[in-house]
């Protein structure tokens, strides 16, 4: 059932973002050149509309949250490989799946690499432990640094504020 | 030349956000990266199960008899699956000339298949790294958790873009200055 379920809301996923065009090279590489907004905007867009989501479930027990932990050090430098990845391939680790079933064969060879890269981090996992150990501050999140008991205070102007940015202050187009 | 998105971000980014809301009121926020680390694996339990069974990180994905292909996984099947679907249904599947680059690789670049298939490999090999050094990559990271708030989340956030944008500049800067 669980996995019928996970079918279900990926294919929906996989989708909307397809159609969102979220595993365009063109659009990945504009939003990372600061030329077109689109994949940005609709980043922001999700992340506005899930905060509120999450924690408005959260009010009423409802949110199976998972909050990851915070290791500084560690997330910036994945990041920045991460990154290096990002604008390389113009993909990420979900595009490059929805690129792959259009049919692009930069694509596959991104999804390819990515079970290679991830298989090499398996290898050296051992060696990276120090790393993620540094600077580990545990699961913390904007709402349990500011001791604030109900996330929803934070996520409304949170949104709010990502919102504004989408709707008024990011163009679509800088050329 | 396929520009425009056939959903605008307004809308494909209110939808995305009610599916992950329903993805976390029903099982758990929504995560890709994870699943490359479950279908290795798979893959290497069956092609080098003395390296498998003997990795600690692999074990924390799934063992000999139990490889965990479960609820995130399918979830993963179905986004290359619905991706699939939505392309044919709007008649953008292959809809490249040439589909390994993109016509703005090709401008930049030239015309080299083997060079662009390259590029999108290693490209690939270092999403992953960074993504399970990261513990979650743009979705489990981005939108899962700058939604639910976590700090590291947004210093992910920020690092991804940071280097991103630097990288992409290093990459296209002739056609900038044009």
């Amino acid at each position: 059932m669980k996995l019928l379920l996970g079918l279900a809301i990926g294919t929906a996923i996989g989708a909307v973002m397809q159609l969102g065009g979220a595993s365009s090279y063109r659009k990945i590489l504009g939003s990372l050149l600061l030329k077109d907004m689109t994949i940005i905007k609709l980043i922001l867009m999700t992340i506005a509309v899930t905060t509120v989501g999450i924690y408005a479930l959260d009010l009423v027990d409802m949110a199976h949250m998972d909050i990851k932990p915070t290791y500084i050090v560690g997330i910036i430098i994945a990041g920045l490989i991460f990154g290096v990845g990002f604008a390389i391939s113009g993909y990420c680790p979900g595009t490059c799946i929805l690129a792959s079933a259009e049919g692009k064969t930069d694509a596959m060879f991104t999804l390819l690499g990515g079970l290679v890269g991830a298989a090499l981090y398996a290898l050296v996992y051992p060696l990276m432990l120090p790393l993620i150990n540094l600077t580990n501050f545990g699961e913390i999140t904007l709402a349990s640094v500011f001791n604030v008991n109900n996330g929803i205070w934070i996520a409304i102007p949170f949104s709010a504020i990502l919102l504004l940015l989408v709707f008024r202050v990011l163009k679509d187009r800088y050329e | 030349m396929q520009d425009s998105p056939v959903l605008s971000w307004k809308v494909a980014g209110l939808l995305l956000g009610l599916l992950v809301i329903l993805a976390t009121a029903l099982v758990k926020p929504f995560g890709v990266s994870t699943q490359y680390v479950v279908t290795d694996a798979i893959v290497l339990h069956s092609a080098a199960p003395a390296i498998a069974e003997s990795n600690e990180y692999l074990n924390k994905y799934g063992q000999k008899d139990d490889w965990s292909v479960g609820y995130g996984w399918m979830l993963v099947l179905g986004m290359f699956l619905g991706s699939g679907i939505a392309a044919m249904a709007t008649h953008r599947f292959r809809q490249r000339k040439n589909p390994a680059m993109s016509a703005m690789w090709q401008e930049q670049f030239g015309d080299h298949k083997g060079k662009r298939l390259i590029q999108a490999f290693i490209g690939g090999v270092l999403l992953l790294f960074g993504a399970r050094l990261a513990g979650g990559c743009t979705s489990g990271h981005m939108i899962s958790g700058i939604s639910q708030l976590t700090v590291g989340s947004f210093v992910f956030g920020i690092s991804i873009f940071a280097s991103g944008i630097l990288t992409a500049r290093a990459l296209y800067r002739k056609r900038s200055s044009s």
